[in-house]
């Protein structure tokens, strides 16, 4: 079942929706919105998921972070 | 016919019985003839309304004679500069703002007709409900001209011919601007009418359409434009009076609403006009033709007023001032940023500033500028690795599906790029999501009225609206390939080809 949410990049100027699955992980969610956003902010390597307060593990599934339909998540850039 | 002549009153010896006629109802309750859902809260005895008293003064006779003068003003300079050669002259991102006066205008001024209409009924003294009439006069003026004006352009493109299908439509920001005068005045009652829309909208925000727009209008040489809103104001001028006696009385009776309306109103009005106003001032007119920036009008024809119209009144800044202020510099930046990504959801074109322009809005704007400039600096680098022309609109278009708050109906573009301040709400078991605490705080003031909206995203969710991009264009916001935005230039622009 498709978990709708709303997907924040950091540098971009608009939330998107994201249609996850609960099986995604992190790395393949931050990877759909910055494609998603790819013709405002330039993709990097280097980020991670932050949802609710926390940095999630790149491995980590949409369900194993309990993430529900309609919720905000962002992808932020990583410090060097 | 001397002796008749001299028999006749004079307009002073007159006028306070035609404008002043209230009686005591012996027949019916006076709650039945103006029951509160509609005339407002709070409901007072008529006694307590009996001094209600406007600044300006008119007789039918008078109103008449000057509305005729005004119109045959506007006839004339419409004959004169106003033909459809004579926009055919003006530049192309000028006459894409056009198209979004085109849209917004006409229906808006209706709803205000109705909204007078409901003041004519159950104002609760007659000199209110006499103001109201003339106001309701006047707002159907309003709806008028700009289809007079307009009308020959429908022939000529057809972005100007979809404008006039606009909010017949659920383009997104058809729902946003219906979802606001739907509530400023078609579902109002008749207090919080005068108040948002006379003491609010007509008081602040329109100086900066309608003085603010003449003077760019001026600079473009688009004169029948600056004709146009400069006539509009002249009646703005008089019956935005309305709303400062109907608020002295609100905040006698129960200032905690009276802040309450003055809050919520700002904020509504505000997340409406800069858009629109902000877009047409700071990117769609030419650079050399920009007096100010919509900043600086803003804080010219709105600001300073507005505070000292506030403390005449008792009343305190809205308690979003600062974040008011901060929007400033940013909000109508990151949707116009938005949308010349999602330009095709739109009816008119759209341009990406140049570097002179980013200069100047670097110069006008710099406390966000640098996130912003990086957003626009992409989008360039996209145009420049694709190559101009019309073929290559959707290689630099967006195609995700964006989100929306779930009180104003506009995109989630409030914030910084680096810090987006939307927030979700978990409400009664649903969940909703707000671009700003202001949106959050005046839906959850009034959840009875918001709770069952649907913006954009839970329509396509739920089914009744499209979930691809070329479905929503075109069965959903009516769109084609004639009249969806596309970039005004196709990407030709001099400065790309440039270092």
């Amino acid at each position: 079942m498709p978990v709708p949410l709303y997907g924040f990049l950091e540098g971009d100027t608009i939330g998107l929706l994201i249609l996850a699955e609960e099986s995604e992980t992190m790395d393949s969610l931050a990877e759909r919105l910055q494609e998603a956003a790819s013709l405002r902010v330039a993709p990097s390597s280097s980020v991670s998921v932050v949802y609710g307060e926390s940095s999630l593990a790149p491995t980590m599934t949409v369900a194993q972070a309990g993430m529900k339909p309609l919720e905000r998540f962002d992808v932020v850039r990583c410090a060097r | 016919m001397a002796q008749g002549v001299e028999a006749m009153l004079k307009r002073d010896d007159w006028l306070k019985l035609a404008r002043k006629l209230d009686w005591n109802y012996s027949y019916v309750k006076e709650g039945d003839v103006f029951p509160e859902i509609i005339s407002g809260h709070p409901w007072l005895p008529h006694a307590d309304w009996q001094d209600w008293e406007e600044s300006f003064k008119n007789s039918y006779r008078e109103y008449v004679e000057n509305q005729h003068e005004k119109d045959l003003s506007v006839y004339a300079v419409r004959d004169a500069v106003g033909r459809l050669e004579d926009v055919e002259k003006l530049n192309p991102g000028w006459v894409n703002g056009l198209k979004i006066h085109a849209a917004g205008l006409a229906l808006a001024e209706f709803t205000g007709s109705i909204g007078n209409l409901r003041g004519a009924r159950f104002g609760r003294d007659s000199a209110w409900r006499t103001m109201a009439a003339f106001g309701a006069l006047d707002e159907f003026r309003h709806t008028e001209i700009p289809l007079l004006l307009y009308h020959q352009l429908v022939r000529w493109d057809p972005q100007f011919d979809w404008a006039h299908l606009f909010y017949h439509t659920n383009n997104w920001f058809a729902i946003a601007a219906r979802h606001f005068f739907d509530e400023l005045t078609l579902g109002q009652n008749a207090i919080e009418f005068h108040i948002a829309t006379n003491f609010i909208l007509e008081t602040g925000f329109t100086n900066l359409q309608f003085i603010g727009l003449a003077s760019l209008a001026h600079q473009a040489n688009d004169r029948i434009f600056e004709k146009m809103v400069t006539s509009i104001q002249t009646d703005e001028a008089r019956h935005a009076q309305i709303g400062h006696p109907v608020l002295t009385m609100v905040m006698k009776h129960d200032p905690e609403y009276a802040q309450y309306l003055v809050d919520k109103w700002f904020w509504r009005n505000w997340r409406m006009f800069s858009i629109v106003t902000g877009v047409s001032m700071d990117y769609l007119t030419d650079l050399e033709q920009r007096p100010s920036s919509f900043k600086e009008f803003t804080e010219e024809w709105i600001i300073d007023q507005f505070l000292r119209t506030l403390d005449e009144f008792g009343l305190k800044k809205p308690w979003y001032w600062d974040l008011f202020l901060d929007e400033l510099d940013v909000y109508h930046h990151m949707v116009y940023a938005t949308a010349y990504t999602y330009r095709s959801t739109l009816w008119f074109n759209c341009v990406v500033p140049g570097p002179k322009e980013r200069a100047w809005l670097r110069a006008k704007y710099p406390k966000y500028w640098d996130e912003l400039d990086a957003v626009w600096e992409r989008i360039a680098l996209q145009w420049k690795t694709v190559g101009p022309g019309e073929d290559h609109e959707a290689s630099v278009h967006s195609t995700a599906m964006p989100t929306f708050c779930d009180l104003c109906q506009l995109p989630l573009s409030a914030g910084t790029p680096s810090k987006n301040s939307a927030s979700v709400l978990s409400y009664e078991g649903a969940s909703y999501i707000f671009c700003s605490e202001p949106c959050k705080w005046i839906f959850l003031r009034e959840p009875e009225r918001y709770a069952g909206h649907r913006e954009l995203v839970k329509r396509v969710l739920s089914g009744e609206a499209p979930g691809s991009m070329p479905e929503l264009l075109t069965e959903y916001f009516h769109l084609n390939p004639a009249t969806w935005g596309k970039d005004a230039f196709a990407g030709h622009y001099a400065w790309m080809n440039e270092g």
